[in-house]
């Protein structure tokens, strides 16, 4: 049976959900640019870091490379996006714009006519034309999948000299642009289904866990004679009218004395102890008697008895033979998985959801984390070692994911403080903080006089103790009107909003639209000045608002989008920002248009550090072995340095300025 | 307006029927019209949820 590879995907024209939707600017077999520079660069982007802890730990003299860096050239606080969301911030330094230039303004956008949310990164429309043949649907044209980002890389700037460039897992690169440079995607990047990454667990324990699970699906399984039966969903078969999930079987045999099973899935076959992890594993899901599409999964056997549970992780692309653009060239994802085998493709792998569900405990999120770390450790020391010309940016997740779920082991005011597992856990942050300072000492025994060493973190880190239901204080202050009122709380997407009533809502974790007429689909209030002095309004009374219980002001500055925002792109943007307090956030409930009835509640999720805050109380870090010329350098800055160490004038589009001395 | 004619058992015409005038409605097609409409409403905002959740899903920062 043959394995559908991107090119047969395209000439089928395939369109199950994102997955199947290519688009055609990424065929061709590209050669990086090979011209050797004078200068080069080294560019480490460490999602999260925080400038307070570093200057904390680096003070005790545990990041030592960091302050070796600091005393070569510079240390400084990093002006981070607004919002300071990781797409919206590393879209910033991609394009040295502001999100008015580039058009990423949070992790979810809307379609103004329907009000419905979508994903900021990319954009997936499907086949138009189809054959029908039996119970076969088959597209005659392409889907298509496009990075909704503007303005060009860097990387495709540095192109147009002849300066190669690798670029390691960049956030807001999925699809990858088109360029001759080397680049993997990385964050926004889907799982095979097309989400961003939705786990399996098989349990005879099913009624434990809540059936809701955002971003996993819980299986009900039974142990008959030793063994256990069950299958992995895989993508929509869109070739079929019915539009069928695929699926893989497997089969599991327990040991009937030993914590010991062995599974069986397709032809592979592999024994796990209780506690361990599999390993890469690769399954094909069947879409036609000859074609099938290749993922890769992890098992991990949590518990034998009394009841089974059994983690499977999401299907990741397989970067051997990728269903879907995940590099350029489209060799560069083989080349690295012939040398270091399959590797987790999906944008944000760390598994949070799973921690937060209880599916994996504390220590089982930092082991499965820890496989992500280590593969792409590996891969860092590869591309440093052959770094020889131009430019290389290497990205780390892991310091921004373990912040997210650990933050409550530092912080004793957050709800979920627990003492026992703070003294387990609770140096996990400053461990990975460590790791990061190791790969700045590796670049530093790489780097020539040659070679600028840039270091920067897209946004720092704050508690996440309170939260703010943004459409409920809305609601509440009578700028959203309910078709039910007594039908107030849980429906998604303003399924019970009058539209014909309501003048604003906020969709995605800081951004709030005015319902203007003549742009949303049942638009009300007239552009202009009607549309300004009610953004002012509603900016003015939700930096007013005072949280009834601390006494505290959630909202620390509601920014109207004119006054932060420039470019071509300004049109599809927010029309305020909500910029929270240090430890606020967002409700969960807020950003897919839901309003429970509080406006303010503690949030009690393992999810307890976070950073889409205003952005003066996340700012970045940045070293630098040159110095800066500037006391309060931004994201965009640095994407202006990089144009200017080449030699190469920055494009008027830009707002960034150059600020290192060279 | 496309006419249609639909078969319905003779005990549900007679409720529907006694629920149409209870409710104040002009006629029984009016009734039978406004709850095919309300559930086909109901059938494709669910569709078009169902969607929304599944491509979101798992995004850590929204539940």
């Amino acid at each position: 049976m043959n394995s559908i590879n991107r090119r047969e995907f395209i000439k089928m024209g395939l369109t199950a959900g994102s997955m199947l939707a290519l688009g055609g600017g990424h065929l061709s077999a590209r050669v990086p640019g090979s011209k050797d520079t004078a200068h080069k660069v080294i560019v480490l982007g460490l999602d999260g870091l925080d400038p307070h802890l570093v200057e904390v730990w680096m003070n005790q003299g545990k990041l030592p490379a960091m302050r070796k860096l600091r005393e070569m050239g510079s240390f400084s606080r990093l002006g981070t996006s607004n919002p300071p969301q990781s797409p919206v911030a590393w879209s910033n330094f991609i394009s040295g714009m502001n999100p008015g230039g580039h058009g990423i303004y949070d992790f979810l956008h809307r379609e103004p006519e329907s009000y419905t949310i979508i994903s900021s990164g990319a954009a997936a429309s499907e086949s138009s034309r189809t054959l029908s043949l039996g119970k076969y649907e088959l597209p005659l044209s392409g889907g298509k999948i496009s990075n909704t980002r503007q303005g060009r890389a860097f990387w495709q700037i540095l192109e147009d000299y002849d300066i190669p460039a690798t670029i390691f897992k960049i956030p807001s690169n999925y699809p990858p642009v088109d360029t001759k440079q080397r680049t993997l995607s990385g964050m926004n990047t889907t799982d095979l289904m097309g989400t961003p990454g939705i786990f399996n667990y098989y349990t005879t324990a099913a009624s434990e866990i809540n059936e809701d699970l955002g971003g996993g699906r819980v299986h009900e399984v039974y142990i008959i004679g030793n063994r256990v039966e069950s299958s992995i969903p895989g993508p929509v078969n869109a070739f079929r009218k019915d539009r069928a999930e695929t699926r893989v079987d497997f089969q599991v045999f327990l040991d009937p004395e030993h914590a010991v099973a062995k599974i069986v899935v397709q032809d592979e076959e592999f024994i796990l102890k209780e506690g361990e992890w599999s390993g890469w594993k690769h399954v094909r899901f069947n879409l036609m008697p000859t074609q099938n599409i290749s993922g890769i999964c992890q098992f991990y056997l949590k518990q034998v008895r009394p009841d089974f549970k059994l983690y499977v992780s999401p299907t990741n692309i397989d970067p051997g033979n990728p269903a879907l653009p995940i590099s350029t060239p489209d060799s560069y994802a083989k080349e690295l998985e012939k040398r270091f085998g399959p590797f987790y493709t999906q944008g944000l792998p760390a598994d949070t959801k799973a921690l937060s569900n209880n599916i994996l405990d504390d220590g089982e999120f930092l082991a499965q984390d820890d496989i992500v770390l280590q593969e792409r450790l590996k891969m860092y020391d590869y591309e440093l070692d052959r770094f020889d010309s131009g430019l290389l940016f290497y990205y780390l997740s892991s310091a921004d994911q373990r912040q997210h779920m650990l933050w409550r082991h530092i912080d004793k005011s957050s709800p979920l403080h627990d003492e026992k597992l703070a003294k387990e856990y609770g140096e996990e942050i400053e461990k990975i903080y460590r790791i990061a300072d190791s790969l700045v000492d590796k670049a530093l025994q790489k780097a020539d006089k040659n070679t600028t060493i840039m270091v920067l973190s897209d946004h720092g880190f704050a508690p996440f103790r309170r939260s703010f239901n943004l459409n409920t204080w809305l609601k509440e202050s009578g700028y959203i009107t309910l078709i039910d009122p007594w039908k107030q709380g849980d429906q998604i997407m303003f399924l019970n909003t009058d539209w014909s009533r309501s003048r604003a809502y906020s969709i995605g974790l800081n951004s709030i639209y005015i319902n203007q007429r003549g742009r949303e689909g049942e638009g009300i209030v007239t552009p202009g000045a009607d549309k300004r002095n009610l953004i002012r309004e509603i900016a003015r009374r939700l930096e007013e608002y005072k949280d009834p219980i601390s006494g505290e002001n959630p909202v620390l500055h509601a920014y109207p989008a004119s006054e932060v925002y420039s470019g071509a792109a300004v049109d599809g943007g927010p029309d305020i920002v909500a910029g929270f307090n240090r430890g606020w956030r967002i409700s969960w409930a807020s950003p897919m248009g839901r309003m429970p009835k509080e406006i303010t509640l503690d949030n009690t999720e393992k999810w307890s550090g976070d950073h889409c805050a205003s952005p003066d109380v996340v700012p970045g870090i940045f070293f630098s072995n040159r110095p800066l010329t500037s006391s309060s350098p931004a994201l965009y800055d640095l994407t202006a340095s990089i144009l200017n160490i080449f030699g190469i004038p920055v494009p008027d589009d830009m707002v960034g300025k150059p600020v290192l001395k060279i | 307006m496309a006419k249609a004619k639909v078969k319905l058992e003779k005990e549900l015409l007679e409720k529907v029927k006694k629920y149409a005038e209870m409710s104040g409605y002009s006629s029984t097609e009016e009734f039978i019209t406004h709850c095919l409409e309300k559930e086909l409403a109901q059938l494709e905002e669910a569709d078009s949820e169902e969607e929304v959740k599944k491509k979101l899903k798992g995004l850590g920062y929204i539940s």
